[in-house]
């Protein structure tokens, strides 16, 4: 099903409407299972996390802005929040690292430029421009739903040492993808 | 769109929360943060746009039979309105719970290891054995009141292709209540925290069969081939 096609789905639902809201979960309660499944890594979790994320959806079909976000991304938006908000939720709700480390020096907006160039360049050709166990623990960290406590320990560093290269990998992503 | 004046830390943070390494309170900071500042929130909305070309990893697996059956009963059974003609009889409802345990006596089709055994420390609350009078039909459900959720086993009964089951709570007063689909091989049934405040010892619970999906309406439309109340197990 085209992106067009699952976006009308989104507003029908958005209207309340029932036929379009069980079309649009045959069409894509599948990949987002597979979401909430990756992360949570437990069936059971996994299903009561779909089962959450399709009220979600009903709730906030009326946020969703055809050409703000594709429909897909959308979707496996909130099913992502709700499987990480899960997991976190098993967690500390907080870390004992320092205040959010210096990332880089005043370098102009890059967001801004973002914004000006009009178009970015896909994630993958960025996430090449990094060290490879950086752009592994970008990748992982998306995919997986790590912590940054999960992440320190796969690599063996600490976790102040983590969060100081995710957070460098993330302003060399957006750099590269403004260029 | 303003984003101009937002510094690399800015950029850093929204990008942190899309990958999702926060922590719980640091998430729920950023949300509050994003509620309030648009530049903010369009930065958040500029990382989930790009990150999401990583979604490509995730592979489609089908889920269980159910869920979408939990979705609609949690989302379309709340709107239930008062019904007439026998769901609305207190005197045949009790009359049909008597039955049902008169039958499930006569029938002996209840035998404790129809339940699965729970962990011990952890046994349900509260059991309730659902029957017909006058025939083999019934199922047990189970409510663990602390997880809010029925733990449905299903004894010898299945609906007709197209049809659904569909679990009434039955109060002394008022229509019966919606509590959701019977999930078609057993299974939990989660229910919202409210409706599970309003059940208690001695609740009287009904299943009708319904047009596939649950009753559209959300009072019963169905014939009702089940009933039994809930008692401490």
């Amino acid at each position: 099903m085209s992106q067009d096609e699952l976006s009308g789905l989104i507003a029908r639902t958005a209207l309340g409407d029932r036929v379009a809201f069980s079309s649009l979960y045959s069409q894509t309660s599948a990949k987002l299972f597979g979401v909430a499944l990756r992360i949570l890594k437990d069936r059971a979790q996994a299903e009561d996390a779909l089962q959450e994320v399709y009220v979600r959806i009903w709730r906030r079909a009326g946020s969703f802005r055809v050409g703000q976000a594709s429909a897909m991304a959308w979707l496996v938006t909130i099913a992502r929040n709700q499987a990480i908000d899960l997991i976190r939720a098993r967690q500390p709700a907080t870390l004992e690292y320092d205040e959010a480390p210096e990332v880089a020096d005043a370098a102009p907006d890059p967001e801004a430029r973002a914004v000006l160039s009009g178009e970015s360049r896909r994630i993958d050709t960025c996430l090449s421009e990094l060290d490879a166990d950086r752009a592994t623990a970008v990748v992982a960290a998306y995919v997986e739903g790590l912590s940054y406590q999960e992440l320190a320990e796969q690599h063996a560093v600490p976790l102040n040492t983590m969060r100081t290269w995710l957070r460098r990998s993330l302003i060399k992503l957006r750099e590269c993808m403004s260029r | 769109m303003s984003t101009g004046t937002h510094r690399p830390d800015d950029n850093a943070l929204a990008g942190e929360y899309v990958l999702g390494v926060l922590p719980m309170s640091e998430r729920r900071k950023v949300e509050e943060r994003m509620a309030r500042d648009s530049g903010f929130a369009a930065l958040v909305a500029s990382w989930q746009t790009d990150l999401a070309h990583l979604d490509e990893a995730y592979q489609p697996q089908t889920p269980p039979q159910g869920v979408k059956a939990r979705v609609d009963a949690r989302l379309f059974a709340e709107a239930a309105k008062p019904a007439g003609g026998l769901w609305g009889s207190l005197v045949f409802w009790r009359g049909l719970a008597f039955a049902s345990l008169a039958a499930a006596a006569a029938f002996g089709i209840y035998s404790g290891n129809l339940v699965q055994q729970p962990a011990p420390g952890s046994a349900p609350a509260l059991i309730a054995e659902l029957g017909a009078p006058g025939s083999s039909v019934g199922l047990i459900a189970a409510l663990d009141p602390a997880e809010g959720a029925f733990t449905i086993t299903p004894a010898a009964f299945s609906p007709d292709d197209g049809k659904s089951l569909e679990l009434w709570l039955v109060p002394g007063e008022g229509a019966p209540v919606s509590l959701g689909l019977v999930p078609s091989d057993g299974g939990r049934l989660v229910l919202d925290q409210p409706l599970v405040q309003q059940i208690s010892d001695g609740a009287l619970l009904a299943v009708s069969v319904e047009p596939l999906g649950g009753s559209p309406t959300g009072v019963a439309t169905g014939p009702v081939v089940l009933s039994g109340s809930l008692s401490k197990n």
